[in-house]
């Protein structure tokens, strides 16, 4: 009935008068309005955005394996986080290495493939096609072609005439994985370089190219320095998505072998449900605010640097 | 309104029909996916216990992926299902968190008596004289080996009598003139406990409150299960891109395997050609040694629908049904009176292995003890750490957890 009514209203205010106007101001009418389309998203929003996150910080104080009721333990659990081996000795550093090898080798290459494509090249619209198909390419499937590319028998170890068990070797699993997910991103990333590059001014290239500037200048001087809030920007959304990797570990590695890409968003998974172990839902919590706080950190950065431009 | 009088005695009777078909009862049951055949089995079987129980309606509902992390969730939501499967390593958490249905009233009720399965098998799923499930089969570890390879190697075949010296001359000499290597031995502590039993070691104390991993006789198995692989003449599956020993044993990338009765319907249905045997696993120094997998149905302890869900459970665990199982070549019975049914030489061998066999059940933290073994030969094979080393920080590890 209630709802009868506000659809009725909504029909009528198009109209121009309302079913409802002798009771409510125009104004309250077109609030209601715009409420009522949010609501769907404010409730989904709320319930597993909002409530899960106030949900998860009280049981980060918490002792609960999700089958007993939870049982207040203070600050414990993040002081085990902070005293788990896997944590600080495997976690951590794991991430950082993961990020700044994604991080700058993704930044790079995407930089350098977007300025070539920006030129006027043969194939342009095919190549650039050809590099953003991995982006659109579910992570499921491009872990599980890598999985076999690098695997001890693979594509990999046949071209380069290694016997290496990539996926299987503490020293390069976590490398294998950085190679997929630079693979699969820098087309992401070259797109907003290319739109970064498409932003900057055809006149300031031609002025400078009449003062007599050669190529290389035009790029390191003129180029680049112009470019600089986007590839601000694309360093800073590339750490903020290295920090939450965890999709192409949980399928190709689990976090090990001996913990080799166990990362801090893996080993929230990994206390909460991972290998049939008991729950830990209140330490994958606190990690989990750890990770969130580390997070939150960077985009503030982030936002503090490209507002500094404007 | 005289012509709606017919429509209302047909709508009238459409209901009550409908009334009188629709079961009372669903019970919702669950378990991990298995092979098509499998869930086929199993579904005729839900079909026969429907048409002889017409009061109950049951829901096949498999779980495919991570199941015991489904289960926890379910059971978190209150949406578990009625019937689930309950393997043995997990009981013991199960039961402590007190979610599973004790079943002694509904088994004197339709007379099901403990005493008529195997006793390690239903003990394996009851606190003291409290049950909370009924072991729908069971299976233990042989060596399974590739005749062929045996064959061209120009060795003879495994037998019941073999020691680990024997194994691991075989394991030598077909490498040597095959190529393939002798035998796969996992990083895996279901495949690694038998080797430390059989060398006179133990996992846990008798109160299964301490590990006793850190011996000297769990360390030496440990150094000779870890020495296939170091020699040169054993696997672990990654090796050869295999997911596990039978996929490695079934492509012929490993002569021997020491898996259990799965492999049976998995070889035959992926690698038909492979000629293989199986006999009882080797015996250590100090004798046979084993482990026994089961896996029971549990009830749910709310479940609305108890006295149905033990129906099924009593009818799916009944020697007919069984008895099918066995014949299709899946697993083995649990029932004692069905022991005289095993006839198949490697169910034999399986079977066989449940005579000095230790149920896969290690405490309340069972999986903990589990997956730090686990970890622990993860460690002596990729990392090079020593035997001593990594079971020594494996016993600390469990120890750490078990006081908590």
């Amino acid at each position: 009935m209630l709802l009868k009514r506000l659809i009725l209203s909504l029909k009528s205010k198009r109209d121009g008068g309302s079913y409802w106007s002798p009771l409510f101001s125009k104004k309250f009418l077109e609030v209601l309005d715009a409420y009522l389309m949010l609501l769907p998203f404010f409730i989904i929003f709320g319930i597993f955005a909002v409530y899960s996150f106030f949900y998860a910080f009280y049981i980060s104080f918490h002792k609960f394996n999700l089958l007993s009721s939870p049982e207040f333990v203070g600050l414990s659990n993040y002081v085990k986080l902070f005293k788990d081996p896997e944590y600080t000795g495997y976690a951590i550093p794991n991430t950082l290495k993961y990020t700044i090898t994604v991080v700058s080798i993704q930044t790079f290459l995407s930089l350098v493939l977007a300025f070539i494509l920006d030129q006027n090249i043969k194939f342009r619209s095919f190549f650039r096609t050809l590099y953003y198909l991995p982006s659109v390419t579910s992570s499921v499937v491009i872990s599980l072609i890598f999985i076999w590319l690098f695997s001890r028998v693979g594509a990999i170890n046949s071209i380069l005439g290694l016997n290496i068990d990539w996926l299987n070797n503490p020293k390069t699993a976590l490398w294998t994985i950085s190679t997929v997910n630079i693979w699969s991103t820098t087309g992401t990333m070259i797109l907003i370089f290319l739109a970064g590059l498409q932003d900057i001014p055809v006149s300031v290239y031609e002025s400078a190219s009449i003062d007599g500037a050669n190529r290389w200048d035009i790029f390191w001087k003129i180029t680049l320095p112009l470019l600089k809030p986007v590839i601000l920007f694309v360093v800073v959304m590339g750490t903020i998505g290295c920090f939450q990797v965890f999709d192409q570990i949980y399928l190709m590695t689990r976090g090990g072998p001996l913990n080799s890409t166990l990362t801090m968003a893996y080993y929230v998974y990994d206390k909460a449900f991972g290998r049939g172990l008991e729950p830990q839902m209140g330490l994958a919590s606190a990690a989990a605010f750890i990770l969130g706080i580390v997070i939150f950190i960077f985009t503030l950065i982030q936002r503090r640097l490209l507002e500094g431009r404007e | 309104m005289k012509r709606y009088i017919g429509f209302l005695a047909f709508l009238l009777i459409l209901s009550l029909t409908i009334g009188i078909a629709q079961p009372q009862k669903t019970v919702r049951l669950s378990g991990w996916a298995a092979s098509p055949e499998e869930t086929k089995l199993l579904k005729e079987q839900i079909a026969d216990f429907e048409k002889a129980n017409p009061d109950v309606k049951v829901v096949y509902e498999p779980i495919t992926g991570d199941y015991w992390m489904r289960l926890q969730t379910m059971l978190a939501a209150g949406t578990e299902p009625d019937v689930f499967y309950m393997d043995v390593y997990q009981s013991a958490f199960y039961i402590k968190q007190n979610v599973l249905l004790p079943i002694n009233y509904y088994m004197s009720k339709y007379k099901i008596k403990p005493e008529d399965f195997v006793p390690a098998l239903i003990n394996a799923f009851a606190k003291g004289k409290i049950y909370y499930g009924i072991p729908k089969d069971f299976n233990t570890l042989a060596l399974f080996y590739n005749k062929s390879l045996f064959a061209k190697a120009g060795i003879p075949e495994p037998t019941d009598k073999w020691t680990w010296d024997d194994l691991k001359k075989a394991a030598k000499i077909i490498t040597e003139k095959t190529g393939v290597k002798g035998l796969a031995v996992p990083a895996d502590a279901a495949r690694f406990i038998p080797f430390a039993l059989a060398n006179g070691g133990k996992i846990l104390t008798k109160d299964e409150k301490k590990a006793l991993i850190d011996s000297p006789e769990v360390i030496s198995a440990a150094k000779f299960y870890t020495s296939f692989r170091k020699e040169g003449i054993g696997i672990i599956p990654s090796d050869v891109g295999a997911g596990w020993p039978g996929e490695a044993f079934g492509r012929e990338q490993v002569a021997m395997v020491l898996e259990g009765g799965w492999m049976v319907p998995y070889l035959k249905e992926q690698f038909p050609n492979v000629k293989y045997g199986a006999v009882e696993l080797p015996s250590g120094p100090k004798g046979r040694a084993n482990l026994i997998f089961t896996v029971a149905y549990s009830i749910s302890k709310r479940s609305k629908v108890a006295d149905a869900a033990f129906r099924l459970v009593a009818y799916l665990t009944g020697a007919e049904n069984q008895l099918r199982v066995l014949r299709s070549g899946f697993a083995l019975p649990t029932r004692k009176a069905l022991e005289k049914e095993i006839t198949d030489p490697i169910s034999l061998v399986i079977f066989k292995g449940a005579s000095y066999g230790t149920p896969f059940k290690f405490g309340i933290k069972g999986h903990v003890v589990l997956d730090n073994i686990s970890k622990a030969l993860e460690q002596i094979y990729l990392a090079g750490v020593s035997e001593e080393e990594a079971f020594k920080n494996a016993a600390q590890k469990i120890n750490t957890e078990l006081k908590e």
